[in-house]
């Protein structure tokens, strides 16, 4: 392959890649006040096209145009960049995600993932991790109380959850051998298992870190309208509002969605029967079942997370950390033990 | 109930130095200023008048000791309530080591009666900011208060409007707060003991209201917690001096608008017993007026809920209880004629019959709502973080209850037994039956228990309503007839209805707490004096004192639970 073939094909990748995200994000906006207003027994936005289908665009046009504000006592530089350090590393997650199994276009060998690294998951969690400067940043930069208590609670809450997530993690890295997103996915279908099957605990971690990572409910203290008024963002106004809950509560729940099924659910590998094989009702997809396979996966567990975000009320930031270290992290590294003993059964 | 006889006789053997005198409205306890501690502590201590009820100040305008105050004790074992009464010129001793409570209470009066407290720890302004130099409530200040501040209309500095049409415009206007009167007062607070003061408010949506707090912060542990009220006071004690009996009802309405009705029923029952009505009112209107504040007291609680599971995060139990209050409002709309300020209770009775099909709607909603309750305990009750948010939080023992004064679901939730619809039935309660639920710890958890609970009886307390008025025939009065026109006016629109002098507190129980009313009147058309006994400043007042060291996260829980509504407690 040659080095401009090469350079197109990463150019159409990283294209393709942020507009589906970008897109995606913004329409999800509508799935979660389509979601949260039948839970809430609403019907939801209806006027603004049919069942509310252009809402997102009226919201977008509407933030676009309205009044910059910068606060006068603001740090201005900090208070941009903040929004820069939100929006880049949540969306640079998606870097490593293999959406599919290897596809033949063109004559070429197409991986579907941007950059297939041997160091995919270390990657995926340094640039979640990059994501609480954002937070810091604005909650600094805003020179507001509440959006610095806010930011103290976020960054508070990542600090724990990222160890956690870290650990959660360890047990599938382990099972596979390697570190590599897309190794991890040819793994579990070599091995004819969902990391879930051999990994329970450390899933069900995975979700509660994901749940506090991406401030949702019930870990989203540091937005808890009732007492900080939307925390680190309350000094935000128009688009620059808007890009925070579209990178907090969709883009990163989006790119923590498919680590985890990555991870655990088996990329995107069809339903799985535990160690005997795969079973696949979408088989006359060919070679694309696999892609339509890791969205329906990363679609049950945002509606997952939304289920959960409308219903639960929100714990207290010492409970949330309480839980972290005594809880999540003792579990997690449980599991590492059970996993040090499962790890050479299995066939590599 | 008053005191009875043999209690202020027993007072009299103990202190000899005061005078004891019992009528049929109340029990009182005259005493000189100088030994006011020390028979207040006597009664108190001695005597078991634990619960502080009220204390404010009556202008005479008599030349020597022109201010009557007077202390509203209760006792919880006996059933008993006490007035001590005394007299100053201008100063009394304070009260703030018997109560908490009594602490606001004579904030109150020193912001509005100019009365110096010896000893109070933190003498400033309740409600006026600290720069304003009159004393509202006394009887030489105007009710229009001082017109002393220039204030041309726009239309007279832009177009050259000369005002002398028939436009009605006053070009002086009283003084209003500038943003450097607010500073003062602000700076005028309690020294802080911490380097992060976060303002709270005034307008903050966790605050349910335009309250203000001060919380100092240590990292997100609050180290103490100031609150600066008068966001919302209109003066509605001075108003209620100016406004025939009847005519205040609808200021009633607006002091706790949550609970219109409800106010509306106390302040109606305090005229009727001060005018010695209240066995002449008709069955048929205490049924109504009982069913109706029951149904407000429903749709108080659910407003309630709905904040409180929005405080801590539990988005959709918000709308689920709304979507159930419309109903009640519906139905309160199509009885009275009013969602929100609903002034539906007259002097002597209702302001209307009930509609043709109003019990048959009332009775389809209590058909359901039991099961919509259900629901909403099943996402709650049990829920794991809801209890962890709740339990332990914001804990309240029975010596704390007194202290501070607290009444309604928050003494309730504490396990002392204090219901007015109980211990001084008015109205219809004294013929249904419903129990009275009571807590055991004292937490935000105890104090939602209850609030649920009620809910539960006030449905009770509406099926026995609905039963008794499907038999009372559609001609019966819902208005009472006066024997003697001529001495006593009763009228729906209560115009030329005169009261003998006298004075009562009697109070009514409202969601939110002992709503009472002490009025003096001189006989006429109006009122000499009205004190509003609120239940929220009460329970307000316990505040800062459940903050301590605590976390932001439970500013929202502990606030919520007490459930203080500003209009109510601003007045």
């Amino acid at each position: 392959m040659s080095i401009v073939a090469l350079g197109i094909i990463i150019a159409i990748k990283v294209v393709v890649i942020l507009a589906i995200i970008l897109g995606i994000g913004a329409y999800l906006t509508l799935v979660e006040r389509k979601v949260a207003a039948h839970i809430q027994r609403r019907p939801g936005p209806m006027v603004v096209g049919w069942h509310g289908l252009l809402q997102p665009l009226a919201d977008g046009i509407k933030l676009l145009t309205k009044e910059d504000i910068l606060p006068s006592s603001a740090n201005q530089v900090l208070y941009n960049l903040a929004i820069i350090m939100a929006l880049v590393p949540a969306s640079l997650v998606f870097a490593v995600v293999p959406f599919g199994p290897e596809i033949h276009v063109f004559g070429y060998d197409v991986k579907p993932i941007l950059t297939d690294v041997n160091i995919g998951i270390i990657m995926a969690f340094a640039f979640g991790s990059l994501a609480v400067y954002g937070v810091a940043l604005s909650g600094w930069a805003s020179n507001s109380k509440y959006a610095l208590i806010g930011a103290l609670r976020k960054a508070g809450i990542i600090i724990s959850y990222e160890v956690v997530i870290t650990f959660a993690a360890l047990g599938p890295i382990m099972l596979a051998k390697s570190l590599s997103t897309y190794d991890i996915v040819m793994a579990q279908i070599h091995q004819k298992v969902w990391y879930i099957f051999l990994q329970p605990i450390s899933f069900v971690v995975f979700v509660f870190a994901l749940l506090a990572e991406t401030g949702r409910v019930p870990f989203d203290i540091q937005e808890a309208e009732a007492e900080l008024v939307t925390g680190f963002t309350v000094e935000y106004g128009g688009m620059k509002f808007g890009l925070f809950p579209l990178v907090e509560w969709y883009v990163e729940v989006l790119s923590l969605s498919s680590i985890l099924t990555v991870l655990y659910l088996g990329g995107w590998s069809p339903i799985n029967i535990p160690f005997v094989g795969f079973v696949d009702p979408l088989f006359f997809l060919g070679p694309w079942s696999g892609f339509i396979w890791f969205i329906i996966k990363v679609t049950i567990l945002f509606l997952l997370v939304l289920w959960l975000h409308w219903t639960l009320p929100r714990y207290r930031i010492d409970q949330i950390t309480t839980i972290a270290w005594k809880v999540m992290l003792p579990l997690a590294l449980f599991n590492i033990l059970i996993t040090a003993f499962i790890a050479p059964l299995l066939r590599g | 109930m008053q005191a009875s006889e043999r209690t202020l006789n027993e007072i009299k053997a103990k202190l000899p130095y005061v005078e004891v005198k019992k009528d049929k409205l109340l029990s009182v306890v005259y005493v000189q200023k100088e030994l006011l501690i020390n028979t207040l502590k006597a009664i108190k201590e001695d005597f078991g008048f634990k619960l502080f009820i009220d204390h404010s100040v009556v202008d005479t305008l008599e030349a020597q000791n022109r201010f009557e105050a007077f202390y509203i004790l209760y006792n919880v074992d006996t059933k008993e309530r006490i007035v001590v009464k005394t007299r100053t010129e201008h100063s009394l001793p304070s009260a703030e080591k018997l109560w908490f409570a009594a602490k606001w209470a004579e904030r109150e009066c020193y912001d509005m009666f100019g009365i110096n407290y010896e000893g109070h720890e933190h003498l400033v302004r309740a409600f006026m900011w600290d720069t304003y130099s009159h004393h509202p409530l006394r009887k030489d200040f105007p009710l229009q208060g001082y017109e002393t501040v220039e204030l041309p209309s726009l239309n007279e500095t832009v177009f050259g409007d000369t005002l002398s049409g028939t436009m009605n415009y006053r070009r002086t206007h009283t003084y209003v707060p500038t943003l450097k009167d607010l500073e003062y007062t602000e700076r005028n607070r309690i020294k802080k003991k911490a380097q992060v003061v976060l303002n709270w408010g005034p307008l903050h949506p966790g605050t349910h209201g335009t309250m203000w707090f001060l919380f100092d912060l240590e990292g997100e542990r609050i180290v103490q917690t100031d609150v600066i009220l008068g966001q919302l006071h209109r003066g509605v004690e001075k108003l209620a001096e100016h406004e025939p009996y009847q005519q205040f009802l609808v200021y009633t309405d607006r002091m706790d608008y949550i609970s219109a009705l409800c106010s509306n029923q106390a302040w109606t029952v305090a005229v009727e017993r001060l005018l010695g009505i209240e066995d002449i009112v008709p069955l048929k209107a205490k049924y109504i007026r009982t069913m109706m504040s029951e149904l407000q007291r429903i749709n108080s609680h659910l407003l309630w809920l709905g904040t409180y599971a929005l405080d801590l995060g539990a988005l959709t139990i918000f709308l689920y209880a709304f979507k159930e209050r419309e109903k009640i409002m519906d139905i309160i709309e199509g009885i009275t004629g009013a969602r929100l300020t609903i002034s539906y209770t007259r002097i002597g009775g209702v302001r209307m019959d009930l509609p043709e099909g109003a019990l048959e709607v009332i009775e389809s909603f209590i058909k359901f709502f039991p099961k919509e309750l259900k629901d909403w305990e099943k996402i709650l009750s049990r829920n794991r973080i809801w209890v962890k948010r709740n339990k332990d939080v914001g804990v309240l023992s029975k010596e704390d209850i007194y202290f501070y004064g607290l009444t309604g679901a928050v003494a309730r939730g504490s396990g002392v037994f204090y219901d007015i619809r109980k211990l001084e039935p008015y109205d219809a309660y004294s013929m249904v039956e419903f129990d009275v639920p009571l807590g055991e710890n004292g937490d935000c958890y105890d104090r939602y228990l209850v609030r649920i609970e009620e809910m539960k009886q006030s449905i009770r307390i509406i099926e026995q309503c609905v039963q008794k008025l499907k038999t009372m025939s559609p001609n019966e009065p819902f208005m009472a007839e006066s024997q003697d026109p001529k001495k006593l006016k009763l009228t729906l629109d209560g115009i030329g209805l005169k009261v003998p002098a006298g004075e009562i507190y009697s109070s009514g129980e409202n969601p939110r707490g002992e709503l009472g009313f002490y009025i003096n009147s001189k006989g006429g058309l109006k009122p000499y004096r009205v004190k509003i006994r609120p239940g929220s400043f009460y329970n307000l007042c316990v505040y800062p004192h459940l903050m301590e060291n605590r976390y932001v996260a439970d500013a929202v829980t502990i606030l919520a639970s007490l459930d203080p509504v500003v209009g109510e407690v601003d007045r």
